[in-house]
């Protein structure tokens, strides 16, 4: 490796957080801007297509509910496949904004405060997409809400026992702590945008959604502790989420999905296909916001080394798997291995495994891992491989399972792939719409990591140019 | 009310009980009114039926008719001002009545519903049913309530009234008078009725000329033609495999489709009590077949021949039942020089003779429907020389053996004098010949040449398509008539409700032909009002009624002699089989011959063996696939003399080599909505000439691919001990070798376990009697209104049984497999899976071990589904039932719920049965339910009563005994589930001689 190209590669010296001059009112402008600026022409086109694949969700969603979920291709024997695969792959995208978020911050890892912002959104949108899932695979949409402990005049409750009912706790907590914890985060921004608000109707939504944010000493006080509480709080959920999710499957008695190795299995995965979702995003908004300067090649790498980390975990738990069907001696373990590795289904696992453990391994290169084209293109791979080992774990699980003479095979019909489609319109709408009308990066706390912030550092005020 | 007032029932209608029907038909207002069946306007309904229609229609007949314990209107809450007699809202009443079959019947009891007839069961009084039913018999009550059926009789495609059909008909039969019958030809299925058999006779005697030609595509002509060489008489062989102790099975699938089935399935299993019997006094069977039948599935020994072989086995066996001293005769002389089969059928012949040789008369030969009458004439001989007959073999006379020509090659003669002008006038009384008639007749053409031709039918089928006139016919659980089975025990066929679309009968069809005018019911009774029976005849006739059947009536055995001389020319006279591929014509397991062409369940109904469901295909065995290249589905061409067929084929195990199965029925083009467009019809292919077997067939692949609604793809265990068997020497080593489970940890429970201090149901089936042949399939679609969801369901692995069978391909040579039968159905475990994840609590335990669903608590997470180990859960993924008609909905049970979409459902065990039960007992101040009185409909429906179910609690009842056998064992124990469904495993009886084969 070149240390040439390099120069700031010696792991004893930090390397600047955000390399260049950089003061607070050029951040503030900058992020203020691409939410100020007229609504370029790439946006509405942007918005107009994934509006029509929101169309294609709607439209689905309404097919199935009014004929059922039999326009699935779901059967007696496969009881669910993409339903599941995408309710799995969504929550686990989702895991990355709270990890970067909460995680990170109680780490002091100041590098995430690019990034969380954006991170945290794609949470909020990526559990949205996931909760399209449970809610609407059941056969009875319109008693879904029976999930949730609704008090009645029956006395009939949930069944406490049941992991499914824990799952609809665990991310129904999630999906509100998130959205509060995001929500937190952005009010000294929103402040910041109905400061600079040109219009009355802006000053007022932003002015509603800022709370009264004046930016006082007491106010920035009380919003340091909330959002440590909140990091605090989103921390367990972090793991919980996903262990929980991961009990769905481990709690049952279908071999291949009753594994004690699943919690850990699967927050590894999550974390995994979150932060390759978010470096697919990041590097969609430095080529196309132009936050090359906020969102450096250094923030990617650091996601980069999470991806190899996570990536060789869940590497790590597909072979550990294998051992211990073998070992346990159950035949019933046994035969749902070999049928993944080399059953009907062999395609698939054998996607997942490239996607997941062949190519992130390729992070070890500095090169590949500072490279945005190939980092583009791996984590997009990530996200494919991390949909297929939820799908392998879900189909190839059921397909197969104890009673050779209900063994079948699951083929997805044309509602499951566009309602999975749809799903990625109601994604991205709501992250255009994100980063249309609010901050993409957290002006407040990026700030806080400037050489200007840092009382110690050797600045003039100058420098830092306050605004307001 | 917009409804024609029912309560206005004329004065005569005094009687208000369904059994006062027939004296009804005598009243003079009936009378007059019947004429016209319907009042104006009713009769000219057009397609289809609205509601209003539909129950304005049973209003208005009623209030004629009088029937007001029959069809009463059901959406109107009104307390009856007068309730008929023994009918309480909510309790069934069962009557008994027979159900006419392909020349035989069954005894049933029916199950009524505030006049519904709802479900069929098996007379336990009678003996071809001994309280069990068939699949057939069990669907039999959907095509009752087929919207489908023809309302009205129809002149080309108008409708007339059944005034100007009896109009035409007497003119008919006063026309042909002039004649003495010339030109006029009566054409029926084959029936044993007295009195259709009275009433052809009375017509023979008016109109000499007349001929009556019987015609069955499933008929038993061979078996009659060889009883006819081998003793000079037409005689039915009638069986009793109880007494059995070899028996061997020539092309016969003796334990579903030839003969009485219900009785030889009940009384092979009388012959598999291995604990009762011992090994040694348990029976042997050797199948010696070219498909993979049920018997062959259920044989100890099993021999792949194509059909066109058997006869030469047949005589093999005979040849070496003479070497070992059995006297043939001269039969012997013509056996002698039998051609040599190969080692193993020469193997297994040697071994079938010694056998039957050690035990004479304890031995059973039995020849299949499809063998030529040489086969049969040896059979008999052999039964003979081996003094089985009188034992396990009884001769009984024919039915109607003075009926005119019967069997393909008369229709193939009927067709040409059609053709040729002879014949002016054709009356058809059912059956489907326009369909279903040797293709050398070329039938249906010749349909079209006759002047007048009349069919009598339930549905406008091919035949009454092509007739100028179609005449409606009611249903056997809408009629009056009169029946014999198989040993001649008569049965009166009650109607269990009037004609629901005004159909009338056969005998009623010709006695118009006759010029005179007796109802259904009247005729039956003046054909039983004779000899003894007429002192006292009502009472006679009510205890008939009620037994279902004439006590005494069964026919007596013939003394047989057979004429050896005249086998042994028989046995010469049969062509050497010829080269080639072959294909062998079989009933099919959904439609028979196509009469159940229209029924959703049995279309639905997986085929025992492959699990192939709506619609037929080639079975070709795996090595002609290969040969080939043909894969499941792929379309080949069938060509044989000079026709040829396009159907797809169908990899099955244990098929001949050289020998392809096809089965009748499908492919209809004239049939109702359910029908329509499914399976191939095979009939081209089949001659007069070449009725059961075609050889020189010619196979071509097309390229062309179907795909086969199957619900089972896989059929081997994959090394799971899941449906167990051992011999019955490996029994008597270790009788405990079926409990043997996988090695599992210590089953420890993460809740409080349950203990079940009242009443614990349970249920357990016997795979050693199991012989998998539907029955308890059917009867649990029908009992528990089971919705069907067709082919494209099928093909998506969402067909809704919730009892299946599964079918399991054993053995260590793949092209000679055996096979078992595993029925599954919800286990109700004790630590059910399913319970602990549904979310919303929607499947619960009971305090008697049920596994409850409350269907309107689920919302259909489908996690119970994924969870049960057994996939016995079914879920509703589209509206499966609201699509029922009006019609369609007078056969719903009305003790269970009819489920939506979107809702999971399973096996109840019957709960509506145990509820009845359990209320039963309460009111009779019982603390407990006594064994027996809650039957499952499985259980119910079984010929070989291999399934019981009861109380676990009850140290006695016949479960808790089961539960004691060494044979006992329940699937996938080790995952601690507990399940209350146990099995006992199966036996074999194999021959130590033929060890290694």
């Amino acid at each position: 490796m070149s240390t040439l190209s390099y120069p700031h590669d010696d792991p004893a010296v930090r390397p600047e957080l955000l390399p260049g001059k950089r003061d607070f009112r050029g951040i503030t402008r900058q992020v203020s801007g691409i939410v100020e600026a007229k609504t370029p022409t790439g946006w509405k086109l942007a918005i107009a297509f994934t509006l029509s694949v929101l169309m294609i969700l709607f439209g689905s969603l309404f097919r199935l509910v009014t004929k059922g979920t039999g326009v699935w291709g779901l059967n007696t024997t496969v009881g669910w496949a993409w339903d599941i695969t995408g309710f799995v792959f969504w929550v686990g995208i989702g895991h990355a904004g709270t990890l970067i978020s909460a995680i990170l911050f109680l780490f002091r890892q100041k590098w995430r405060t690019s990034i969380n912002r954006a991170a945290e959104a794609m949470t909020i949108f990526a559990v949205m997409s996931a909760a399209i899932y449970p809610v609407f695979h059941v056969g009875r949409v319109w008693f879904a809400y029976w999930l949730f402990p609704v008090p009645n005049q029956m006395q009939v409750w949930p069944n406490f026992k049941s992991p499914l009912f824990w799952d609809v706790c665990a991310v129904s907590t999630y999906a509100t702590v998130s959205l509060l914890f995001w929500f937190v985060g952005l009010v000294p921004d929103l402040a910041t945008l109905r400061d600079r608000a040109d219009t009355k109707t802006k000053q007022i939504v932003y002015g509603i959604l800022a709370l009264g944010w004046r930016g006082s000493h007491r106010h920035w006080l009380n919003y340091e502790k909330a959002y440590q509480i909140f990091a605090g709080l989103s921390t367990p959920l972090v793991l919980s989420v996903h262990t929980i999710v991961s009990f769905d499957f481990a709690v049952s008695v279908v071999p291949g999905w009753h594994t004690t190795i699943f919690p850990p299995y699967f927050v590894a995965g999550a974390v995994f296909s979150g932060f390759a979702m978010v470096v697919t995003l990041m590097v969609m908004a430095r080529r196309f916001l132009g936050l090359g300067n906020l969102i450096t090649i250094h923030h990617l790498e650091n996601m980069n080394k999470i991806i190899l980390a996570t990536g060789s975990i869940v590497g790590y738990a597909y072979g550990i798997e294998f051992f211990t069907a073998w070992y346990s001696g159950n035949p019933y373990e046994k035969f749902v291995f070999l049928n993944r590795a080399f059953g009907p289904y062999s395609w698939a696992y054998w996607t997942m495994v490239s996607c997941n453990v062949i190519f992130p391994q390729l992070f070890w290169f500095k090169k590949v891992r500072t490279s945005v084209p190939l980092m583009f293109v791996i984590s997009i791979l990530v996200n494919i491989g991390m949909w297929f080992e939820r799908f392998v774990i879900v189909v190839t699980s059921l397909h197969r399972d104890y009673l050779p003479s209900s063994w079948t095979y699951f083929k997805p019909s044309l509602f499951d792939i566009s309602t999975f489609i749809g799903t990625f319109g109601l994604f991205f709408t709501m992250l255009l719409l994100f980063v249309r009308y609010l901050p993409m990066v957290a002006i407040g706390e990026v700030k806080s990591i400037l050489p200007a912030a840092d009382p110690h550092a050797a600045h003039d005020h100058t420098e830092a140019r306050h605004e307001s | 009310m917009k409804r024609a007032p029912y309560s206005h029932a004329p004065e005569t209608s005094g009687k208000t009980h369904w059994r006062s029907l027939g004296e009804l038909h005598g009243s003079e207002a009936f009378a007059g009114a019947a004429a016209r069946e319907f009042p104006e306007g009713a009769s000219d309904a057009v397609s289809g039926f609205g509601r209003r229609r539909f129950i304005s229609l049973m209003g208005a007949s009623l209030a004629l008719g009088g029937l007001v314990g029959c069809r009463r209107p059901e959406e109107t809450i009104v307390p009856y001002t007068r309730a008929p007699e023994e009918v309480i809202p909510g309790r069934p009443l069962y009557f008994a009545t027979a159900l006419p079959m392909l020349g035989t019947s069954v005894g049933l009891i029916v199950e009524s519903h505030e006049g519904r007839p709802t479900k069929i069961e098996g007379n336990p009084r009678h003996p071809e049913s001994l309280g069990a039913t068939s699949a057939f018999l069990q669907a039999s009550v959907l095509d009752l309530y087929d919207p489908d059926r023809s309302d009205s009789p129809q002149q080309g495609s108008e409708k007339r009234t059944w005034d100007e059909a009896a109009a035409l008909l007497r003119k008919i039969g006063e026309d042909a008078k002039s004649k003495k019958g010339k030109g006029l030809v009566i054409l029926t299925e084959a029936h044993r009725s007295p009195t259709l058999a009275g009433l052809l006779g009375d017509l023979r005697a008016a109109l000499p000329e007349a001929r009556v030609v019987r015609y069955e595509p499933l008929g038993r002509d061979e078996a009659l033609e060889g009883s006819r060489v081998a003793s000079g008489r037409a005689l039915e062989t009638v069986i009793d495999v109880a007494r059995a102790r070899v028996i061997i099975s020539l092309d016969a699938d003796l334990l579903v489709a030839e003969g009485s089935p219900l009785k030889q399935a009940r009384g092979f299993a009388a012959g598999r009590d291995i604990e009762g019997l011992g090994a040694a006094g348990m029976s042997r069977l050797y199948a010696v077949e070219s498909a993979f039948s049920i018997t062959g599935a259920a044989a100890d020994h099993r021999l792949r021949l194509a059909s066109r072989l058997v006869p030469r086995l047949a005589f093999a066996l005979a040849r070496e039942l003479s070497k070992l001293g059995i006297e043939l005769g001269d039969l012997a002389a013509a056996v002698a020089a039998t051609p040599a089969l190969d080692a193993r059928a020469e193997r297994m012949v040697k071994a079938m003779a010694a056998d039957l040789a050690a035990r004479r008369g304890e031995g059973l030969v039995v020849a299949g429907r499809g063998q030529p009458a040489a086969v049969h004439a040896v059979v008999q001989a052999i039964n003979h020389a081996l003094g089985n007959a009188g034992k396990t073999v009884r001769y009984v006379a024919a039915f109607d053996d003075s009926a005119s020509a019967s069997g393909p090659a008369k229709v193939v003669e009927l067709a040409a004098a059609m053709r040729s002008g002879e014949v002016d006038t054709l009356v058809i009384l059912g059956g489907n010949p326009a369909y279903d008639a040797p293709a050398d007749g070329h039938f249906a053409d010749a349909l079209g040449k006759v002047k007048q031709s009349i069919h009598l039918a339930t549905h406008v089928d091919d035949t009454s398509a092509r007739a100028t006139w179609h005449l409606n016919r009611a249903h056997s659980l809408e009629s009056w008539g009169d029946v014999r089975s198989e040993d001649g025990t008569a049965s009166i066929v009650q109607p269990l409700i009037a004609p629901i679309f005004g159909g009338r009968t056969d005998c009623e069809v010709v006695e118009m032909l006759l010029g005179r005018g007796r109802k259904a019911y009247e005729l039956v009774r003046a054909t039983w009002q004779t000899g003894a029976r007429a002192l006292d005849f009502d009472k006679g006739f009510r205890r008939a009624l009620h037994d279902g059947l004439w006590a005494d009536s069964a026919l007596p055995a013939e003394d047989v002699s057979p004429r050896f001389a005249d086998i042994a020319k028989a046995t010469r006279a049969l062509p050497a089989p010829a080269e080639g591929i072959e294909v062998t014509f079989n009933s099919d397991p959904h439609v028979l011959d196509g009469r159940f062409a229209n029924n959703g369940w049995l279309q639905e109904l997986p085929c025992p063996m492959h699990k192939l469901t709506w619609g037929n295909a080639a079975a070709i065995s795996p090595a002609m696939a290969r040969e080939h290249g043909l894969s499941d589905g792929d379309v080949v061409k069938l060509a044989a003399s000079g026709a040829e067929i396009h159907v797809p084929v169908l990899i099955a195990p244990g098929q001949a080599e050289g020998s392809i199965a096809l089965t009748l029925g499908h492919g209809r083009t004239h049939v109702g909505r359910v029908g329509k467009g499914v399976g191939v019809d095979v009939n081209p292919l089949r001659a007069s000439t070449a009725f059961n077997i075609v050889t020189g067939v010619v196979l071509t692949k097309t390229g062309e691919h179907t795909q086969l609604a199957r619900t089972q793809e896989h059929f081997a265990m994959e090394g799971r001990n899941l449906a167990r068997e051992g011999t019955a020497e490996e029994f008597t080593k270790e009788p405990g070798f079926a409990k043997e489970a996988p090695e599992h940890p210590p089953l420890l429970s993460l809740w409080k376990e349950r203990s079940y201090e009242g009443q614990a149901w349970g249920l357990n089936i016997d795979l050693n009697t199991c012989i998998g042949c539907n029955a308890c399939v059917t009867a649990c679609q029908a009992e528990n209104n089971i919705p069907i969801v067709g082919a494209e369901g099928v093909e998506g692995t969402r067909e809704m049984h919730w009892l299946r069978i599964d079918r399991y391909f054993t053995g260590e040579e793949a092209d000679e497999p055996a096979s078992i039968a595993q029925p599954t159905m919800c286990s109700h475990c004790e630590n059910a899976p399913c319970e602990q994840v549904c979310p919303v609590g929607a499947t619960t335990h009971s305090p008697e071990g049920l596994n409850d669903m409350a269907y309107n608590r689920c919302i259909g997470t489908r996690y119970c589904a994924n969870n049960c180990p057994f996939k016995v859960r079914r879920f509703n993924f589209l509206d499966y039932t609201s699509g029922i008609t009006e019609i369609g909905k007078m056969q719903i049970n009305p003790d269970v719920t009819v489920r939506s979409r979107g809702v999971m459902e399973k096996c109840t065990f019957c709960v509506q049965r145990i509820n009845h039960a359990k209320i039963d007992a309460k009111k009779d101040g019982q603390g407990h339910v006594k064994d027996g009185a809650i039957v499952t409909a499985c259980q119910q429906a079984c010929p070989t009563q291999a399934i019981r179910f009861g109380d676990l609690n009850d140290v006695g009842s016949k479960v808790a005994k089961r539960l004691q056998s060494p044979r006992m064992y329940r699937l996938l124990e080790e995952l601690n589930i507990k399940p209350r469904v146990s099995y006992l495993a199966r036996i074999k009886n194999p021959n130590p001689a033929l060890e290694g084969a």
